[in-house]
């Protein structure tokens, strides 16, 4: 593993020079303005070209393409995020939520079907949550029946995000109706051409429709794209859920300090209303520092957490330290520009599609951050998990699973 | 100004008798007015933007009116009945014209002498008749952003006698819909003055600047040499620079009172759908985590509501430490809203976060609400100017 300080430093000068040849010189201006089509094809475009310079799925194992030892992708982040590059916005899911379910649990079959095709732009969508099952994911009630060598799917789901340009589902149905509620969810692959399957956008909060309802009405699912021994879904899903919890705040911990941080910076290097600059107010410096102080406790807890990973030591908890610390210092970082950024900030009506959670359209950037502090587990479910699975504390009382 | 007979200004309230009276009277007005916004607010065009409150309900309503003098057609009342409207307004984050019309322009109307011209106006807002934007600085650069002269043959061919304005201000509330402008301006001494101008005199520019909160307008007004006659440029009544200060307080508040509103609403929604939406076999409101952050957003707006009825008492009865008990309000009621709403998002999951589910309309209005007429920093600042030194304005009152 080339970890030293040298090779580091030499690492580090190839991502710089890669991406000044690379990153769209002016995309966020197209994407600020982009349609739907223009969104997914540069995305993919963009894709392919981080694939073709390795940068990619550096998380994946070696053999898959990736192998990059976490040290080398910290790095990797970094210059990413200070040359401003696109963020895999589409294929978020695909790299980290469908990758690591099919290596923890898939087939051989499964990874070789998926995991190249995945490199080639296959995109996927997570279908767990449903109307009645949020915060209690085990209280889905969609069901997936044993018809032949297939299984059939009737139910729906709920704030799916990027359902609308998936190819793939990671899907979570009932499978034993009869049996405690964790103990009778399988965990599916599901093709979204499929017959019987209707997807249909929901506005969010931000006046755009990225998460979708599913409609699913006699879906059939062929065994083959069972993941994991049926009835065992739950177990499987918890490898899912541990991605989008953990690992996947390695690359936005390193967005927030070197291009939101950066940014609400220089933004407070600008000129405050009545004189001066916004920087030379003491209230806003200590603001400033401590913000900063804590992104960099995030960028270690985030390292720390993908050392402890890969040695197979992190604690049943610590993803949801990350995920929670995250989320919630995201939206303390949002609120600050929010506020500092003054009335100006408020005329920014479109953030550009493909950028980071913090765009410097600061006023929807803030209201976005609430897609980090809901979705994956709340924040009150984080805490929750910390206090009962990571400090021992007796359990809450609720329904037995 | 006098209230007149029969009906209770704050100001005048003084025997426990009046108290009740007024409370009643407020009371009263709070239920009309919830009752009409309920029917026509947030209602939504074609274009999912949301549809401003009719004016003639407005006009109708007698609010336009409220603290015109009743020999003008007004109700004859204060900034306290003022301070109920705008709650209402906030509660239902109704989109309307009432900021910059009934509080903002009657505000700075009342402060300047009187004159059939400005008598004249304000009983033509009172009537919905005039609709009224202020231009004055919104933010926390407090800087008066016009400035007038006395017009030259040069600006204007037979411009003798009148006046020439320049200038530019920014996130006028209410601006685009107005019928005419009243500019806060400097006059060639520096002493504040108001000059009254209609959108389309020539030089005078109004553009819309859209925000992300879709329920309030706001607009730039840009004066590149209009020439007005010297009627149109109006003195204040006393202190121009006090009266510059109190306009910006009244604005500040109405904003405070608007912040107050909305946060209940949300609380409301929030303890609503605790109580209904069921996970775990339970109503969410059952867990300690929903159940300890609604009681925390209730202490909030609890303080939050007895700061601004200083602020409102202070405004409404022209006291002139007004200033301390607004900065007060403003700072405190308008981060409590921005939390209040983004833990009612918070609180309603994947719901809260939808265009549909509507808690983004208030988030939205409430972090605008935040940088309108002094962020929160800049009101503590002029808060903490005080504690320097020694001074007449006692710390603890
Ligand atoms: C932007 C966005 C994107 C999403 N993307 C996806 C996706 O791609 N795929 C997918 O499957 N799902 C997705 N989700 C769904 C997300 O995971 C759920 O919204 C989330 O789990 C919360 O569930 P809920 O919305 O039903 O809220 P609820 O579970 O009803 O929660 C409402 C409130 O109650 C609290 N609460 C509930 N139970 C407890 C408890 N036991 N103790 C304390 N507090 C509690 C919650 O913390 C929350 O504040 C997305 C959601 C959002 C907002």
């Amino acid at each position: 593993m080339n970890t030293s300080t040298e090779d580091l430093a030499e690492f580090r000068a190839e991502v710089r020079r890669w991406c000044r040849e690379h990153v769209p010189a002016d995309w966020r201006r197209a994407q600020t303005v982009a349609g739907d089509a223009e969104f997914v094809a540069f995305q993919q475009a963009w894709f392919q070209e981080l694939r073709t310079g390795g940068y990619a799925v550096p998380h994946w194992p070696a053999e898959w393409g990736g192998g990059m030892p976490a040290a080398q992708q910290v790095v990797l982040y970094q210059e990413l995020a200070a040359h401003d590059a696109p963020r895999l916005v589409l294929g978020f899911v695909s790299i980290h939520h469908a990758a690591s379910t099919l290596l923890a649990a898939g087939t051989d079959e499964q990874r070789a079907r998926h995991l190249p095709a995945i490199l080639d732009g296959e995109i996927w969508v997570q279908g767990f949550s449903e109307p009645e099952a949020g915060s209690d994911l085990a209280g889905l009630r969609t069901t997936a029946r044993r018809e032949g060598d297939g299984f059939v799917v009737d139910g729906q789901k709920l704030w799916a995000s990027g359902a609308a340009h998936a190819d793939w589902c990671l899907l979570l149905a009932r499978t034993d109706p009869a049996a405690p509620k964790r103990r009778g969810i399988s965990y599916f692959l599901m093709d979204m051409r499929s017959p019987g399957l209707d997807v249909r956008p929901v506005r969010n909060a931000a006046g755009e429709s990225h998460f979708c309802e599913i409609f699913l009405n006699g879906v059939v699912i062929p065994a083959e794209n069972l993941v994991g021994p049926v009835n065992q879904g739950w177990q499987v899903a918890q490898a899912t859920l541990s991605a989008e919890r953990g690992m996947t705040m390695l690359e936005l911990a390193e967005r927030l300090g070197n291009a939101g941080f950066r940014w609400l910076v220089e933004a407070c290097r600008g000129p405050a209303p009545g004189g001066g600059r916004l920087v030379d107010d003491p209230r806003v410096q200590d603001r400033l520092a401590e913000l900063e102080t804590e992104i960099a406790g995030l960028r270690a807890l985030c390292l720390g957490l993908v050392e402890r990973h890969e040695a197979g030591t992190a604690g049943p908890a610590d993803a949801s330290v990350v995920k929670l610390y995250y989320s919630e210092l995201l939206q303390r970082t949002m609120d600050f520009a929010v506020e500092v950024a003054g009335l100006p900030a408020h005329t920014e009506l479109r953030k550009p599609a493909s950028s980071g959670w913090e765009s410097g359209a600061w006023v929807l950037d803030f209201i976005g951050s609430w897609e980090w502090t809901i979705p994956g587990g709340t924040s009150e479910i984080q805490r929750t998990i910390i206090g009962e699975r990571g400090l021992g504390l007796p359990r809450e009382p609720v329904v037995p699973a | 100004m006098s209230a007149g007979p029969g009906t209770a200004g704050a100001a005048g309230a003084s025997t426990p008798q009046d108290v009740d009276d007024l409370r009643e009277l407020h009371r009263e007005l709070r239920d009309v007015a919830r009752d009409m916004l309920r029917k026509t607010a947030g209602r939504t065009g074609d274009d999912e933007a949301p549809v401003p409150v009719d004016w003639s309900l407005l006009a109708g309503s007698g609010w336009l009116g409220l603290e015109v003098p009743e020999e003008l057609d007004g109700a004859g009342a204060t900034f306290a009945e003022v301070a109920v409207v705008l709650h209402e307004i906030g509660r239902a984050a109704a989109s309307s014209g009432y900021l910059g019309s009934a509080v903002l322009g009657v505000g700075a109307l009342r402060l300047l002498e009187p004159g059939a011209g400005r008598d004249e106006l304000l009983a033509a807002v009172a009537a919905g008749e005039q609709r009224l934007a202020v231009a004055l600085p919104a933010g926390d650069d407090v800087t008066i952003p016009f400035h007038v002269r006395p017009a030259t043959p040069g600006d204007a061919p037979g411009a003798g006698g009148g006046a020439r304005v320049d200038g530019t201000a920014g996130f006028v509330l209410d601006a685009a819909e107005a019928d005419q402008l009243l500019l806060v301006a400097l006059d060639p001494t520096g002493v504040p003055v108001v000059v009254r101008v209609r959108p389309d005199d020539p030089g005078v520019t109004v553009t819309g600047q859209p925000v992300v909160d879709e329920t309030r307008s706001l607009g730039a007004v840009t004066v590149d040499g209009a020439v007005v006659d010297a009627g149109s440029v109006w003195q204040f009544g006393t202190d121009p620079q006090e009266s510059v200060r109190r306009l910006l307080d009244r604005a500040a508040l109405a904003v405070a009172c608007d912040c107050l509103g909305l946060a209940e609403a949300m609380l409301e929604a929030t303890v609503d759908y605790a109580g209904t939406r069921r996970q775990f076999g339970r109503p969410i409101g059952s867990f300690q985590a929903v159940k300890h952050a609604c009681a925390d957003m209730f202490v909030r707006i609890s303080v939050g509501r007895e700061l601004l009825a200083a602020g409102v008492a202070a405004v409404a009865s022209d006291d002139p430490q007004a200033g301390v008990a607004v900065s007060r309000a403003k700072s405190y009621v308008c981060v409590a809203a921005v939390d209040v709403a983004g833990r009612a998002m918070q609180l309603h999951g994947g719901i809260g976060y939808t265009w549909e589910g509507g808690v983004h309309v208030y988030l939205k209005r409430a972090l605008l609400g935040r940088a309108l007429f002094g962020a929160p920093a800049a009101h503590r600042a002029r808060l903490a100017a005080r504690f320097a030194e020694p001074a007449d304005d006692p710390l603890t009152e």
